[in-house]
């Protein structure tokens, strides 16, 4: 020790030590110069021993462990503001040059304990004998050292501890053999030992329990969620702290023992083996995390061990703080760990519920919404390992069209039989029909599982594409299509990388798009089969109807249960053969097929004759079950209109025919009823035509050529082409008036229709009534002719009273060879009823248009009321002269339902009873 | 000491003196048990060269030595000067 004026020194130490040193008054002289001699050298030796100091020259430091220890103590603001005071008018003093040499060495010698700590545990001090890490021991100067330096001094280099601690073993070692007083050493330590306590404040944090180094030997462990000997684990969620340990050292293990718990329900959680791809590649995530996190430890571990063995070489019972490695260290350096490890655990407690695409979107949550950018960095790192079966997952299905998902995690799932036939169900109430198909029904969109890193118009692409893709494999029959394409196509995808997933899936989407329709277009014919649906069902094309409808309608106008299925058949190849449809493909015409619908008692053909246009598996996509039945109710409600049309012409022609001839010579007689009946009819033409018109190029052309636009847009994909129909035959039949919600227009059109045949039956029955009438004239000028010639009298009064059995027979031969329906009334077989018939035909054929006027006003009236445009014009065609007065039906329509309801059966009345009697 | 001529004498010791005021009143705050000639003797030890800590513990080690513990420690400590 060079560094001081030992002369200086030598005095100071002098004078001090006579301050210090006490005389006894009882003792000699000499005894009282040797002790003071003794303690003389020993502190010269220990000052002249000591060497540089370890510690920080900074007053700072020092001033503020000072103030911190005067803090802790009882009125400790109050001091410490003194000590301020003071401490500031100590630093303008320019005497002293080395303050805070000055202020440690009070610090030092400070009778203020350092740390507040409950006074139990400041214990006996100072056992050197006994060994380490026993209870007894703890109050050793090295522990000592180690257990209070760190909570006292951050500061790296420490407040010379060892120095400390070496001084006070040679102070020992000095007085240890001096053997004149050890009893009274002895009596006075146990005299002392309480009045000691408030001044050793530094070395009362001796303890019992385990020491710093036991422990941190044992921490790596710990830190592995394994037992040891001080901290075990009593369970997976409880770790037990020896007891009797300092506050401060069990607030460091509570720190240290939150990673290891965490650890620990980690790693459970990362080795069970439940929950789906989504959910191991989770765990995998996180137990990558957690090999991190061991690699941590292990080198925690390195360094304990390192610092350990330094610890045994130098100084058995050295301070740890010098090797560097002590428990608060080892929590700072666990600290990001633990943020790592409680944000893991966080999600694995958050996840419990979730699988596949929510639990990507959990994790997605943190690393989006969370402001801490370590937790948004640590969330992407996982992401990254979590999304690789997504990405798997979306990859098969974008490339592949498969959806290979054992758990259920993707977001589109595939429905089994029975759920689609419950959706088939809830369908059917919605006015669906219970129709299925394999491209509605198979997969649906589970909205529930997109992940957020993906958006809802994203995830709905994808799931087109893969629908598509799955489409064309099996739907269409073009696997080898699909595996090409796949080949060529499949790309890796990551997450993160989303410019590159976006331009794939765009790719894709494009291609399979274009693939689909160029299928449908070319391979399926779809639009082929349209243009037919369109041809035949929806009577396009009239040359077929008109020869169609010629050659069967002697046929329908029996009884159904009397039509056969193969004359029907062969009777529409009869109209195919003589037609322009001889000229569509074979392939449009194979599927063209007439049938039966359903028997009901007392229909006609007419009534159960229908065409059917048969599609097939892909094509039946779009063109769906339910909307061959709506094509099919269209067919039979324009069928009916043009059985009338067809009726009401034939009528007409025989009307205009007969007037020349036959009817002509019974003018004088039902000449004003024929009138009528042309007016009758040729309002009713007018009506079917206006009707036929309207349906025919009004809503089904515009649809159709709406419908063509749509198909043929170059970006339409299948469920554009799907819709595009539905709207198509949906606007068919709404405008056709035949699926309108506010108003029974089919209702209405049938009761129409019906009534125009009754009518036009009525008119066929004034015809025969005509032609009878004619041939009674006829033979009667006849046999008055031949009886002239016989020389008899032209007429008697039997002729006029009795039929003629002959002239009967020559009225019903003429009936058989008519292809009209038999008339209602056969008025030949009682001459005596004819005065009886004509009055009967008139009030029915009077009553008829009557009805027919009635109905149509009602029916003007609806129309003009109707939103739709097109079907307001039709009213105003329907009614361009205003023949008819419109009635709103809202204001009278109960009354008309009553007069309806009269006006039915009465209607029906006589047609039953005609019925009855021509059976 | 380090060599600080410029000042006169009377100037100096009275700095020294209202150091030792103020050291003293720290050392009572920290309850150090020293009076005022031991701090001052300290104090020029401590100057000195002598290393703080060793000292205090010499000190430390003293008091325990002979007894002149914390509460009779000041009376005998009056009674020697």
């Amino acid at each position: 020790m060079a560094s001081f004026n030992r002369e200086r020194v030598e005095h100071a130490l002098n004078e001090l030590l006579v301050r210090i040193v006490p005389e006894f008054p009882d003792e000699d002289e000499e005894v009282a110069n040797e002790r003071y001699d003794a303690a003389y050298d020993h502190a010269y030796g220990e000052l002249s021993e000591a060497g540089d100091l370890r510690v920080v020259a900074d007053i700072n430091h020092v001033a503020s462990q000072i103030d911190r220890r005067l803090l802790s103590d009882a009125g400790g603001a109050q001091k410490s503001a003194r000590f301020n005071n003071l401490l500031s008018r100590l630093v303008s003093q320019p005497v002293l040059d080395q303050k805070w040499r000055m202020l440690y060495f009070l610090h030092e010698l400070s009778g203020i304990p350092r740390a507040p700590e409950p006074s139990e545990r400041r214990g006996r001090l100072r056992d050197p004998a006994t060994p380490p890490r026993h209870e007894a021991t703890s109050g050793s100067p090295a522990f000592r050292d180690a257990f209070a330096r760190p909570g006292l001094s951050q500061i790296p280099v420490n407040e010379g501890g060892p120095d400390e601690v070496s001084k006070a073993a040679t102070i020992r070692s000095a007085a240890v053999p001096r053997p004149e007083r050890p009893e009274r050493q002895r009596e006075r330590r146990i005299q002392d030992s309480a009045p000691e306590r408030p001044r050793d404040g530094e070395q009362a944090d001796g303890t019992e329990g385990p020491t710093e180094p036991a422990l941190l030997r044992d921490l790596p462990f710990t830190l592995q969620g394994l037992s040891s000997t001080n901290l075990a684990f009593s369970s997976s969620t409880v770790i037990k702290l020896p007891s009797s340990l300092p506050v401060p050292l069990v607030s460091l293990l509570h720190t240290l023992a939150e990673p290891s718990l965490l650890y620990r329900g980690l790693s459970e959680f990362v080795e069970s083996t439940e929950g789906g791809l989504v959910g191991q590649s989770f765990r995998s995530a996180l137990g990558k995390e957690l090999r991190s996190y061991l690699g941590l430890v292990a080198t925690l571990e390195g360094q304990v061990r390192r610092a350990l063995a330094q610890l045994d070489e130098a100084q058995p019972h050295h301070g740890i703080g010098k090797a560097g490695v002590t428990l608060k260290r080892c929590v700072i350096w666990t600290r990001e760990a633990t943020q790592g490890l409680r944000l893991m655990s966080l999600m694995v407690e958050e996840s419990r519920r979730k699988k596949g695409g929510a639990l990507i979107s959990l994790i997605h949550s943190f690393s989006l919404s969370h402001g801490d950018p370590y937790v948004g960095a640590f969330a992407e790192r996982l992401l990254s390992h979590v999304t690789r079966p997504f990405y798997d997952m979306l990859r098969q299905w974008i490339y592949d069209g498969e959806l290979a998902d054992p758990f259920g995690e993707f977001f589109v799932y595939e429905q089994s039989e029975e759920e689609i036939h419950a959706a088939a169900l809830a369908n059917s109430n919605e006015g669906k029909g219970g129709a299925t198909s394999v491209w509605e029904d198979k997969y649906k969109l589970n909205d529930n599982m997109i992940p957020t890193i993906i958006t809802q118009e994203f995830a709905n692409k994808v799931f087109l594409i893969g629908k598509t893709l799955n489409f064309i494999r099996y739907g269409c029959g073009d696997a080898a299509w699909v595996d090409t394409y796949s080949k060529e196509a499949s790309k890796e995808l990551h997450y993160g990388d989303t410019a590159n997933l976006e331009q794939s899936i765009g790719d894709a989407y494009k291609t399979t798009m274009a693939r689909l329709i160029d299928l449908m277009a070319n391979k399926f014919k779809l639009f082929e089969h349209l243009q037919a649906l369109k041809k035949y069902l929806l009577l396009g094309a009239g040359d077929f109807i008109a020869v169609l409808m010629e050659s069967l309608s002697a046929n329908l106008d029996r009884p159904a249960n009397t039509q056969y299925r193969h004359t029907l058949t062969a009777q529409l190849e009869h109209a195919v053969r003589n037609s322009n449809a001889q000229f569509d493909s074979p392939d449009v015409l194979r599927r063209l097929d007439s049938r039966m619908l359903e028997l009901s008692h007392g229909e006609i053909g007419w009534d159960v004759f229908t065409l059917e246009y048969k599609i097939d598996a892909p094509v039946d996509v779009i063109v769906t079950p339910f909307g061959s039945k709506q094509y099919l109710k269209v067919f039979n409600f324009l069928w009916r209109v043009k059985r009338v049309e067809f009726a009401l012409g034939s009528t007409w022609r025989r009307c205009m025919t007969g007037a020349r001839g036959v009817l002509g010579t019974v003018s004088d007689k039902v000449g004003s009823d024929w009138k009528k009946v042309r007016c009758g009819i040729a309002e009713m033409v007018h009506f079917i035509d206006q009707l036929q018109y309207y349906i025919l190029f009004e809503v089904i052309e515009a649809s159709w050529n709406e419908l063509q636009e749509a198909l043929h847009k170059p970006e339409s994909t299948l469920d554009d082409m799907i819709e595009a129909h539905a709207k198509y035959l949906n606007s068919i039949t709404r405008k056709g008036l035949l699926g309108s919600q506010s108003t029974d227009f089919t209702g209405q059109l049938h009761e129409l229709l019906k009534t125009m045949l009754a009518y036009k039956d009525a008119v066929d029955g004034l015809y025969s009534f005509s032609v009878a009438e004619f041939t009674r004239i006829q033979e009667q000028a006849a046999r008055i002719e031949t009886r002239t010639a016989a020389g008899h009298w032209g007429l008697t009064e039997r002729d006029t009273s009795s039929p003629d059995p002959f002239a009967n027979k020559r009225a019903s031969r003429s009936d058989a060879g008519s292809p009209f329906p038999p008339p209602l009334l056969n008025i030949g077989d009682a001459g005596a009823s004819e005065d009886d018939v004509l009055p009967a035909l008139r009030k029915r054929l009077a009553h008829l248009i009557k009805d027919f006027r009635a109905r149509i006003t009602i029916l003007l009236g609806d129309l003009i009321h109707q939103p739709d445009h097109d079907m307001r014009w039709l009213a105003m065609v329907m009614n361009f002269n205003d023949v008819y007065q419109p009635k709103r039906r809202h204001s009278h329509r109960r009354e008309k339902k009553r007069e309806k309801d009269k006006e039915i059966p009465s209607a029906a009345a006589p047609k039953t009873g005609s019925g009855k009697s021509t059976s | 000491m380090p060599a600080d001529a410029a000042p006169p004498q009377d100037v100096k010791r009275k700095a020294a003196r209202e150091v030792i005021d103020i050291l003293h009143e720290i050392a009572t705050l920290l309850n150090t048990k020293l009076d005022r000639q031991q701090l001052s003797y300290c104090v020029s030890l401590i100057e000195n060269g002598a290393h703080p800590e060793a000292l205090a513990n010499v000190i430390r080690e003293l008091r325990e030595e002979y007894g002149t513990d914390s509460i009779d420690g000041g009376a005998e400590e009056a009674g020697a000067r």
